[in-house]
Formats: structure tokens, sequence, C-alpha cells
């Protein structure tokens, strides 16, 4: 799925590595790789890359190695399985036994996979089968007006369809069964008489079990030392040869091996020759079916077996289960997120966030600052919002070789104040060069302290910046200077100009490294501790402020070069 | 949320009327039957919505013998954006041979796509619908959804949290991530406003997805 312009991209497990303690765990092979990349820009247009690019919202991060953590290096633990359609929790003994299907009432639609409704039946009489007075309640789907009234099912009650739809299926297919009973005893009219349905799938499955089953129950070993001529080149004469000439210690491992087995050779037995009567009349039955009356890839691979040819043939589709499912770090094991395992609810026990630990950066042209973002396509006449429409910049067409400004915001969700460089490759790797500037690459952002704060000494300096009217003179981009600054949040202008058209996306990679002091959120709880324990606590963390530093790629999409 | 009252209230003759609550509401969109149309604050309706208000339950006759006030027909919560061209219609069925309306409720955080129709029964908060899809009838959509544009959800469709949505017929085709919806305290604050004629901070502005093969959706 095509992102909208602009987008920002985290890189994970590329080999740069923020603290080295990660490193050092991992194995020694991929060490020499690791120094390799280690001062290398990171190319958003390579292979690799592709696999370790992520919007900020699904990165996770872990606490103790102190770094993002991507789908590619946390783990996942299924904390409980659920049906999307009726929003129940399956035990997993249930998902064990029955497979991952919801066994309620939920099903889907054999030919469009929306889900289907159980309806009631105004007037059931010609279609009931004989015996069944009660019928009453159908499947039919909202969206293509398929219902199971197409393939003759219908229902006595509106619960446990599954178990009447099993208890239907049965009783069809015994019914079938009989009818080739019926049929292979009076054998004088085989094969001039249109030919009788091929047993079904299950049928031969389960013929095919048992007659495995007897076959290796009664298959004995074979007495090597009786010889039969007829078997001369069977396998057991020639164990018997083999035996005759092998030496005393080899022949105790040979008679350990398998007798060969005899396969099924009839329909009884689970083998289904193919006949040409039988092919004859499917290619009838299809020629005369049409392309209408025939099934699709799509709609054959979800039927439970898929050589359902005929439309006809279709059995609705039980609702495939979902899972809610833990996330734990590969490297320590620690967990990261784990929800609550009742789908009802849509919270998390645990959740560390990677937006709640790594700043935000966001970037828009700076034409367009002050207007809407382009995911809000505005269809508002010219003469009502005359700023709006006019000064809507175009990401998708960017000019080649003319210098655009970019407003670059980092957010910052942490408690304390943050030092950020800012590095990016003056030109752009890829075949579209285009050169990069950052006008300010080292700035502070603020703490993320109380939203109160900010309301409360909302001051005239704060406002005055940001109400920039279209109308008034611009305010100029300076090289050094912070363009603007919030509470936990600093704005610096970004100049890109574009490359002559190779690729058509520009894509800036961006290396972030931010430092901040830090102090343990429990340290007086922990000096305590040291106070009163003495050796005992030999393990209590480094107390007082330390520095951390946290590093990590980012790649920003700024727009496409037009006539690209 | 933090931000200060507004101290200069648009001018009357603005394209957008404000109400007290912080509503942003189109003078061009089409609302009918306003005493059945709730909205929660910092809402924003954009130009050429269609809230169809008037078609709302009947009141029922009360015990004593008085007539119930009329049931609201269209909710909607705070912070929800309806982009330009949408129809709201709330969901109706047939029953006992009458025609009958039924309430629609959209949560906090919505935001809808230009040119969707809806008319589900229940749309949960953190939900971001497309442009032009369609909602079926009676479909409820739960917390954290996306749904990608185009995407047709049938009648009665139930939605679980936390996934994407997409195709005609609609179907699970990804799962969302876990900071969809505003992780927590760092998401917001400082931005200026993307919207037109709002400032909706708490709206995450179009966070992406990745899509999953092995989330047991059904084929598609």
């Amino acid at each position: 799925m095509a992102q909208q312009f602009p987008y920002t991209y985290y890189a994970c497990c590329v080999n740069i590595s923020s603290s080295s303690s990660i490193a050092q765990k991992r194995s020694s092979r991929v060490a020499t790789a690791h120094e390799e990349d280690e001062d290398r820009t990171f190319d958003p247009r390579s292979p690799r890359a592709n696999y370790s690019l992520y919007p900020l919202e699904h990165l996770l991060y872990c606490d103790d190695c102190q770094q993002i953590r991507c789908p590619r290096c946390y783990t996942e633990e299924i904390v409980a399985w659920y049906c999307p359609s009726c929003l129940f929790d399956v035990p997993n003994t249930q998902v064990r036994t029955e497979g991952n299907r919801c066994q309620r009432n939920c099903y889907n639609c054999p030919i469009c996979t929306s889900p289907l409704q159980v309806n009631p039946l105004e007037h059931s009489s010609h279609l009931a089968p004989e015996g069944s007075s009660g019928a009453s309640y159908f499947l039919g789907c909202p969206y293509c007006n398929w219902s199971s009234l197409d393939i003759g099912v219908e229902f006595a009650k509106h619960t446990g369809i599954t178990a009447q739809l099993a208890k239907l299926k049965s009783a069809r297919q015994s019914q079938a069964k009989k009818e080739r009973h019926e049929r292979a005893e009076n054998k004088d009219i085989k094969d001039t008489d249109p030919p009788n349905a091929p047993p079904t799938h299950d049928d031969l499955f389960t013929n095919l079990r048992s007659f495995y089953k007897d076959t290796l129950s009664s298959t004995n070993p074979v007495n090597p030392l009786s010889f039969d001529p007829t078997l001369y080149n069977s396998p057991p004469s020639v164990t018997r040869l083999m035996n005759l000439y092998a030496p005393p210690s080899a022949k105790r491992a040979k008679a350990a091996k398998p007798t060969p087995m005899r396969e099924a050779h009839s329909p009884s037995e689970g083998f289904l020759p193919l006949s040409p009567t039988t092919e004859d009349a499917t290619i009838a039955r299809m020629a005369q079916a049409g392309w209408d009356g025939l099934t699709s890839t799509a709609q054959r691979v979800q039927q439970q077996h898929p050589t359902t040819k005929f439309v006809d043939d279709l059995w609705p589709v039980q609702t495939r289960l979902l899972t809610r499912r833990a996330k734990r770090c590969a490297t320590c094991r620690h967990i990261l997120t784990k929800p609550d395992s009742k789908i009802s609810s849509t919270r998390y026990r645990i959740r560390i966030l990677a937006l709640d630990k790594i700043p935000r950066l966001s970037i828009r042209a700076l034409a367009a600052h002050n207007t809407p973002h382009p995911s809000f396509p505005i269809t508002v006449s010219s003469t009502a919002s005359s700023s709006t429409t006019a000064s809507r910049f175009e990401y998708e067409s960017l000019r080649p070789g003319v210098m655009t400004q970019y407003l670059l915001t980092l957010h910052n969700p942490l408690f304390e104040p943050i030092r950020v460089t800012l590095g990016t490759p003056a030109v752009t790797p890829g075949n579209l060069a285009s050169r990069v500037t950052v006008l300010c690459p080292q700035f502070e952002v603020g703490a993320n302290t109380d939203v109160w704060d900010e309301a409360l000494n909302s001051s005239a300096a704060l406002s005055s910046k940001s109400k920039t009217q279209p109308g008034d003179a611009p305010i100029q981009a300076e090289a050094g200077k912070v363009w603007e600054r919030g509470r936990n949040w600093t704005s610096v202008v970004v100049e890109i100009v574009p490359g002559f058209p190779g690729d058509t996306v520009v894509e800036v990679p961006v290396f972030v490294r931010l430092e901040y002091e830090y102090e343990h959120p429990d340290a007086a709880v922990f000096e305590k501790m040291r106070e009163e324990g003495g050796a005992k606590v030999l393990e209590v963390p480094e107390l007082g402020k330390q520095t951390r530093e946290v590093a990590f790629w980012t790649v920003l999409g700024v727009g496409k070069v037009a006539g690209g | 949320m933090s931000r200060p009252a507004a101290a200069s209230r648009k001018s009357a003759k603005g394209e957008y009327i404000e109400t007290d609550t912080g509503n942003k509401i189109s003078r061009r969109a089409q609302i009918t039957g306003t005493a059945n149309i709730t909205l929660g604050g910092k809402t924003v309706i954009q130009s050429d919505v269609v809230l169809r208000g008037d078609l709302h339950r009947l009141p029922q006759r009360k015990e004593d013998g008085t007539m119930e006030r009329t049931p609201t027909a269209i909710s909607i919560g705070r912070y929800t954006v309806i982009s330009s061209g949408c129809v709201l219609r709330p969901p109706g069925r047939n029953s006992g041979g009458t025609w009958r309306y039924y309430g629609m409720k959209v949560g906090d955080n919505v935001f809808i796509g230009p040119n969707t129709t809806l008319s589900s029964a229940s749309i949960s908060s953190h939900v971001h619908i497309g442009a032009s899809c369609t909602l079926g009838n009676f479909s409820i959509i739960n917390s954290n959804v996306k749904i990608l544009p185009g995407t047709v959800v049938p009648a009665l469709m139930v939605v679980p949290p936390g996934v994407v949505l997409g195709g005609q017929p609609a179907r699970i085709v990804g799962e969302l991530g876990e900071g969809w919806g505003g992780g927590g305290n760092g998401v917001g604050g400082g931005e200026e406003a993307w919207v037109e004629g709002g400032e909706l901070r708490e709206l995450q502005t179009m966070p992406a997805f990745v899509v999953r093969e092995d989330t047991g959706g059904p084929n598609v």
C-alpha cells in the first residue's frame, strides 16, 4: 500500500546499534558486517531496506535493550483465538480439536467471502425436503445474494448452524453412497449407462484410511525361507538372497526392513481410477454450466476440498479465527506488548511503544504550512476558502532542480528535554541524486511536560510565530536557527533540491541522534535500598543522572518528481 | 484539548459555523432533522455532507400514555471529521411489515474520507475510513480499524478491532500496529491544524499499516 506523501519511516534491524551491548551479544559471525555497515549511509532504495522500514506506529520499544523493536526482532505468542465475526473467544483446546474455524453460527459466502446471515424463510413449503416440516431458516449473503437455498440447504433452527450443516452433509453423503452401492450390485449395465457420481473426497479418504489400517495390521513378515518362483524378482526374495550372503552381524539389521505393502486399487479401498465415462460426464456438465457455473480458483481454495468444480457444489465456509498476540523482545525475552485476553477490550496490559520513547518526525512542505494535510482532499470551491486551495502543495509533482523548503518537526514524547543531532547525506543515494541541506542540524526539543504548562503560559511570543498568515511577509529561513519551537516540539527547515528523474520518489535518509539526561524513575527507592541493604543489593542500577544516547535512521518520503 | 479557548470566533460569513462545543459545520452541508443529531464537540462536518437526522426511530408511547422524546438518529463523538460528499444515513429495516430506522453511532477520533456512504449501526473510536467507501446497513465497526479507500462493507458485517479492511466485499487484509490511535502521552500537541476548519490534534494523521499474511483472515 502506497503511503501518501509526506511520510516518515523508521529503520530497525539495520546494522546500526545505539547501545553497544546488543552488538556484543550477537554472534561474532555478523560482527564484521556490522563494522562495515556502521559508517555507511542508510540507503532507502536498497532491497534490504524493504525489510527494515516501518511507520512509527508499528514499532515497539524494549526498555532493557533500549532499542526499537520491529516485527523482525520481536517474537509473538498467541494469547487468545477469537472469531472476527461473532467476537467470541475460542479456547485453545477447541482450536486444537476443531481447527481454527468458528464452531458457532459464523459462515462466509462461498462466492464472495462476505459473512453470511441467518434469515427466516417466509414461505417454507416447496423447497423443504420431505420429512422435515419446520425448516424455515437459510443462510444468505447480503453482498452477492447467494443463499444456502441455491444448494438446497435449509435449517430448522437459527442456532447451531454448524451441527445442522454437518448433519445435512453426512445425510447427503450417505444417500449418495447408498445409490452407488445399489448401482454397483447390478453390474451388467455398467458401461452403457450414464455413470454414477464418483465417491466424494471424504468417502475416498475414509476408505483409504481404513484400507491402510487393515493392511498395516495384517501385514505379516513374509517367511524368508519360503520360496515362491512367481515372486522371483519381488523384494522378499531379494531380501532372502541378500540374507544368505550377508555376514551374520548384518542379518539382524536387514530383517527389520519393512515388507512392501500392496497399494489400494479399487474405490472401496480409496483409490479412484480415472474413468473416461465420469470425465466425460464432468466435461458435459461443465459445458452445460458455462463459465458462471464454475468455481474460480479463489473460491475453490476456500472450500474444504479444493476439487469443487461447480458453483452448485459450493458449501458455506466456516469463518476462520483470528488471534491476539503478545510480543516479546527476541533478544532479552521481555514482554513488549500483551493485549487483554478478552476480545471485547482493546486495552493492553503491557504496551511499550516506540511512539512513547522515540521522537516523532514529521515533514511537510513549508509552502503547505498552515494549509491542510494532503490526505484531506478539499473540494471546497475557491470562493469560500481562498487561502487553502490556493497554496496547496503538490507532493506528487516536485520540480527537479528547484529548491523546495520543507519543515521537519520533531515531537518529544519523553519527560526529559532532548538534544538532537540530525545527519543527512548531502546527496541522497540512488539514481535520483537530490541535494539535501538541514539548515539547523543541532537543536533541542523540550520535555513532554504537562499539557497545561503550555496552556497556562501561552505567551504571545509562542503564538505570534505560529499564526503566520499567508498574507504576511514570510519569515526567512536562516541557517543555524530553529524555525519554530513549542512545548515538546521543534521545527527546522530542510532544503531539498530534487534530482533529475531517475527514480521518481524522493526519499531522504536522516540519521537521528539524541542525547538526554536520564534518571532512573525509582532512583530514590534504590538509594534507600542501598543504604539499608549494603552488600545485598549489588544489582542496583546506576543512579543519579546519566546521559543516554539513542540513534536511529529514518527515511522521509518528501514527494515525487514530476514527469518521472 | 490543551489549546486555550478560541479567542476569536470566526466571523459569521465564514465557511464554517462553530458551535459552543467547538463543532465546525460547513454552511453547505445538507443536514436534515437537526434536532435528532448530536455532535460531541470539536467535530468537523465539511461541505456537501448529508446527515439524515430525519430518519429516526418513531417515538414510542410510554406507560403513562405520553409520547417519549424523539430518539437520536445520528450521534457523533468528539474530534471526528466527516469529509465532503459523505452521506450518513441511519440504518433501517423492515420489521413486522413496517420500515423502521435505528440509531447510528459514530465514536471519537473517527475520520471519514470524502464521498463515503454510511448506514452503519455503530462506528467505534479511532476508526479511519478512506475515500469512496460504502458501509452497509447495520454494519458494526469496532475501534481501531482502518478501512482502505473504495471498500464495500456488506450489510450486517461485524468488523473486529485492530484490523485493516479492504476489498469488495470487505475482507480483513491486515492488522494495525499497536501504536494506532495514539499510544499515550507522546502523541498530539504542538501540531498545526492539518484539517480544514479543524484543530484535530487527537486524530492520528494517516498512520500506515503493514499487511500481514498470517492473520487468519479469509483468502483474498
